[in-house]
């Protein structure tokens, strides 16, 4: 509300709610998304060697779409019998790589560019933001297509064209964050004090700025995630034997009536695997604002 | 004095657009796979490959092909289709216009739907409303919109028949047919809009709300909430809402590659799908230079929209 | 308004607040027949994990025609006093208790509906910053008649032509030309003139000024004085002015108010007080007015120190860790302390 108006802002900032709430409470926006991330790269990365599920390639044709609950296939099986819960997981291994690789280039990459553009500003600032420009103006998604289909679609491959949308997200945000740090206070102070410049960036500027990259590194690796399933979907990303969850749900597409399960089980699996990426991003973005 | 801000962002604009167009010319080009290769199949002998790389002036080097094919496309000629020998303008011509339809009424569906929606959550924070629509917005950005036409289709399809489950009804066969043929796929691709379009301007008008001075007078006035927040605040966070539509037209065209080719809609997206798959490098150039200028525009036509709409832009005291 | 916090005959003294310094209501400037009547006027602001008492008990009252400054600085509890008469603190954060009464009616504890009957109606406000205070987007003409709107049956040719009327009112050349354009297309000076003419489109009664010439330069802001004066004859309005500046306070006012901490160290009436200051601080704002007849090389003075933490008063004079005369009996709260021509001053050793 309006407090912040009226109140010095050394008092504003203490303005809170009336009823007092427990702090465990409030950090449950924070704690829930996270717990459900670590439970889910754990039993992607691990659950496979503790409880013993079939391979994911390992079905026969004589089990081939049996329903949620069957025995020794827990959550089903697809077209041809392949079980689904190891697919799902042995598929969000390559969902949750994928996912952290673009978003790391995209980190370093986008986020070294952003910060010395805007830090430098200038030609060098104008022709990195052009070329970004040029980049952001392809479609994400169809960028990925060209690269993916001309330089065959793998693991690696899929990582670097989703990173063409990855680096330059991040490096517009990196570059807006630099902007605005370079014009506080203490980071003119300390360049007019005659500070040297590298000293400046990496003391004041840089780890100013890793926080809310973090925060939208998160959101980064669902829309990766996403980017990845809609490309093997469509058999543009990850190639057949290996599971993905994309390829999955288009195994199951033209059983949709008689066997939803198919598209259903790895679509849960992606639903939670990014609505907990973007809770927990909103939940720390709304926290690094409000500091 | 709008003048010069206009023409200042069409300079700007015209070299991204050859950036963007150079860009696929070299992804095209020097990615591995020989176009003449595409054209003959691998039986074709070396001498007739010869032949017809220098027939397509394949040869000559990468800048002077980009030359040739800047100055024929800037004359409106983009080459013919390697498959089906069409030229790659008149396919487009048939394509885009189904796209563009698709794209207009997902973003109606979802503007109407996020405004009305938004206001009602930014009157009562942490109310029905306001929880309702931040579940749904959780549900609308973690559903791929794959998963969200196929339930679509099966519910509405195959087990209520309510609509036609794929195929396209032109506009010229009756106004009815046609907007049945593009519910189901507009309203796939509107979901996800919904809910960033509805989050956003809810942040934006409580931003304003506890911030801006101005709703502090209108209540000293003794202006009535609802009307502050329509009259007001909506209207100042439109502005911010059209930037943001601007920005995300880019995964809106991603988003009709992949609703296209569920639904079987003759638009580019699936054109781009079957050009990539058949390895038509001329037609994908041309779809994804299409896209590429179409981003562009977009950007530049909200850009100015801002400058018609929004008064301290209109007066250049921004 | 929660119900709880609502009520002005609520009895619940906030923790540290020091009722003595108030010496509870007055009857020393009392009117009865005042317009507006302030009494005992206290605000808390509930942290998340303190209460802050930003105000702690302010009387005044107002009467047609005369003028009344509450003067003190930024973190003072002026501004907040002033919207709370107004009704516009945040109702989740902040308790309103004790007395504000407009003709006699009690304006604490009425429903947002019912206060707004009397906002921008009865009583109006104009701010410090023209400019943020101006929505944008939206065209002046639109801002004035919207009040005109949100308290009459009006049609929209009839509001228009009041619009110019107070366009004229406030001396803003070409009116009509004026109240098409945005809020950026005009002067500071421009923009309060907007701001006064909405504040006065319904024929306010009652208009408080908060910091109505900070953001103006010098010769701008004497203009707006002027006029406010001007208008506050025309019309007979009580005016509240809000001021750190005791040069608008001396010239403009008839009873002054100086606020330190959120509470009133000293009132009278402005003739006397500029004749004989009691309290030190006041002195202190005194000396801190540039003036003329000084010789420049002296260096300018202002207040000593910075204006106190409200979550950590010291226990006694809230003003003795800046006060240049503070002595150990300053460690306990000053009764505040009525003279025989009715001023108030609290301080334990008076000028």
């Amino acid at each position: 509300m309006a407090v912040s108006k009226v109140l010095p802002p050394a008092l504003a900032q203490r303005v809170g709610k009336f009823r007092q709430t427990a702090n465990w409470r409030q950090s449950l926006d924070v704690w829930v998304p996270a717990g459900i991330l670590v439970l889910l790269v754990f039993a992607c990365f691990f659950g496979p060697f503790i409880a013993s599920v079939p391979g994911p390639n390992a079905g026969s044709l004589l089990d081939a779409r049996l329903p949620l609950f069957s025995p020794g296939h827990i959550l089903g099986t697809d077209a041809i019998g392949n079980d689904l819960l190891s697919r799902a997981l042995y598929g969000g291994r390559i969902s949750i790589e994928v996912g952290l690789g673009s978003m790391l280039i995209g980190f370093v990459v986008g986020g070294s560019l952003g910060i010395l553009g805007g830090y430098r500003g200038g030609i060098l600032d104008i022709v990195i933001m052009r070329l970004l420009d040029m980049f952001l103006a392809f479609p994400s998604i169809i960028l990925a297509f060209v690269v993916a289909t001309f330089l065959g679609a793998n693991e690696i491959n899929v990582i670097f064209a989703i990173s063409f949308f990855t680096v330059p997200a991040f490096a517009r945000l990196a570059r807006a964050t630099t902007l605005q740090l370079r014009e506080r206070g203490f980071v003119v102070a300390t360049r007019l004090l005659g500070s040297r410049e590298r000293d400046v960036l990496m003391r004041h500027v840089v780890p100013n700025v890793i926080p809310s990259l973090m925060t939208y590194g998160l959101l980064t690796v669902a829309i990766a995630m996403f980017i990845e399933a809609a490309l093997s979907f469509l058999g543009l990303g990850i190639p057949a034997p290996q599971p993905s969850w994309g390829s999955t749900i288009a195994s199951g597409q033209q059983y949709l009536s008689d066997a939803p399960w198919i598209v259903l089980v790895p679509s849960v699996f992606l639903f939670i695997a990014v609505a907990s990426l973007n809770s927990l991003g909103n939940a720390l973005r709304t926290r690094i604002e409000s500091h | 004095m709008i003048f010069p801000i206009v023409g200042r962002r069409f300079l700007q604009f015209l070299p991204v657009v050859i950036g963007v167009t150079f860009i696929t010319f070299l992804l095209l080009n020097l990615l591995p796979g020989d176009t003449a290769v595409a054209i003959l199949g691998t039986s074709a002998t070396p001498a007739s490959i010869a032949l017809l790389r220098r027939q397509l002036g394949l040869n000559e080097p990468l800048l002077v092909r980009y030359w040739h094919w800047l100055t024929h496309a800037l004359s409106g000629n983009l080459g013919h289709s390697l498959i089906t020998q069409q030229p790659v303008t008149t396919v487009l011509a048939q394509r885009v216009p189904v796209t563009l339809e698709l794209l207009i009424l997902a973003f109606l569906i979802a503007l109407v739907f996020a405004v009305p929606v938004a206001v009602l959550a930014a009157r009562q924070p942490k109310g029905i409303i306001d929880r309702l629509s931040a579940t749904a917005a959780m549900f609308g950005l973690a559903i791929p919109n794959f998963v969200l036409g196929l339930v679509l289709i099966l519910l509405f399809a195959q087990h209520f028949h309510f609509f036609p489950a794929t195929g396209f009804s032109a506009l010229g066969s009756g106004l009815g047919p046609n907007l049945r043929s593009l519910l189901l796929p507009a309203l796939t691709i509107s979901f996800a809009l919904f809910a960033a379009y509805s989050r956003m301007l809810r942040a934006d008008m409580m931003q304003q709300l506890a911030q801006e001075e101005y709703v502090i007078t209108a209540r000293a006035k003794g202006v009535g909430e609802p009307r502050i927040l329509i009259r007001h605040v909506l209207r100042n966070s439109l502005f911010s809402l059209i930037t943001i539509v601007g920005v995300n037209f880019g995964t809106l065209i991603g988003a009709t590659v992949i609703v296209e080719s569920i639904f079987a809609l003759p638009g580019i997206g699936s054109l781009l799908v079957s050009a990539v798959y058949n390895r038509d490098v001329t037609v994908t150039q041309g779809v994804v230079v299409i896209l590429a200028v179409v981003t562009v525009t977009v950007n530049l036509v909200t850009d100015l929209l801002y400058l018609v709409l929004d008064p301290r832009v209109r007066y250049g005291s921004l | 308004m929660s119900e709880q916090y609502s009520s002005s005959k609520t009895d619940s003294r906030t923790p540290g607040a020091r009722t003595e310094l108030l010496g509870g209501p007055t009857t020393a400037n009392t009117h009865s027949s005042a317009l507006l009547e302030v009494r005992d006027l206290r605000i808390n602001f509930h942290l998340q994990h303190s209460i802050v008492p930003a105000v702690q008990g302010v009387t005044f009252s107002v009467n047609p025609g005369q003028t009344v400054g509450i003067i003190g600085e930024s973190g003072s509890g002026k501004s907040v006093t002033a919207r709370a008469i107004m009704g516009l603190l945040p109702k989740k954060t902040a308790e309103v208790l004790g007395s504000v009464r407009f003709g006699g009616k009690e304006l604490i504890g009425l429903s947002d509906r019912e206060m707004r009957q009397h906002r921008g109606r009865d009583i109006v406000l104009v701010f410090q910053d023209p400019m943020r205070s101006l929505n944008p987007t939206m065209r002046i003409g639109t801002q004035i008649a919207e009040a005109l709107h949100s308290h009459q049956e009006i049609s929209r040719a009839d509001a228009h032509s009041r619009v110019i009327d107070l366009l004229k009112m406030v001396r803003i050349p070409s009116a009509e030309q004026r109240s098409r354009e945005y809020p950026h297309q005009l002067s500071g000076g421009m923009r309060q003139r907007v701001m006064i003419a909405m504040a006065l489109s319904c024929g306010p009664k009652v208009l408080i000024a908060d910091e109505p010439t900070t953001a103006l330069d010098v010769t701008t802001q004497a203009q707006i004085m002027e006029l406010l004066r001007e208008l506050q004859r025309e019309l007979d309005m009580a005016v509240v002015l809000i001021s750190h500046d005791m040069g608008l306070a001396a010239m403009y006012t008839d009873e002054v108010a100086v606020m330190y901490a959120g509470r009133v160290v000293e009132q009278a009436m402005t003739t006397r007080l500029f004749k004989h200051v009691r309290m030190p601080y006041t002195r202190a704002l005194l000396d801190s007015i540039p003036r003329l007849e000084h010789p420049s090389l002296e260096p300018l003075s202002v207040v000593r120190g910075r204006p106190p933490d409200l979550s950590a008063l010291p226990p006694g004079c809230p003003f003795s860790p800046r006060c240049h005369f503070a002595q150990a009996k300053c460690e306990e709260p000053p009764v505040l302390e009525t003279t025989a021509e009715g001023d108030r001053f609290a301080c334990w050793f008076p000028l």
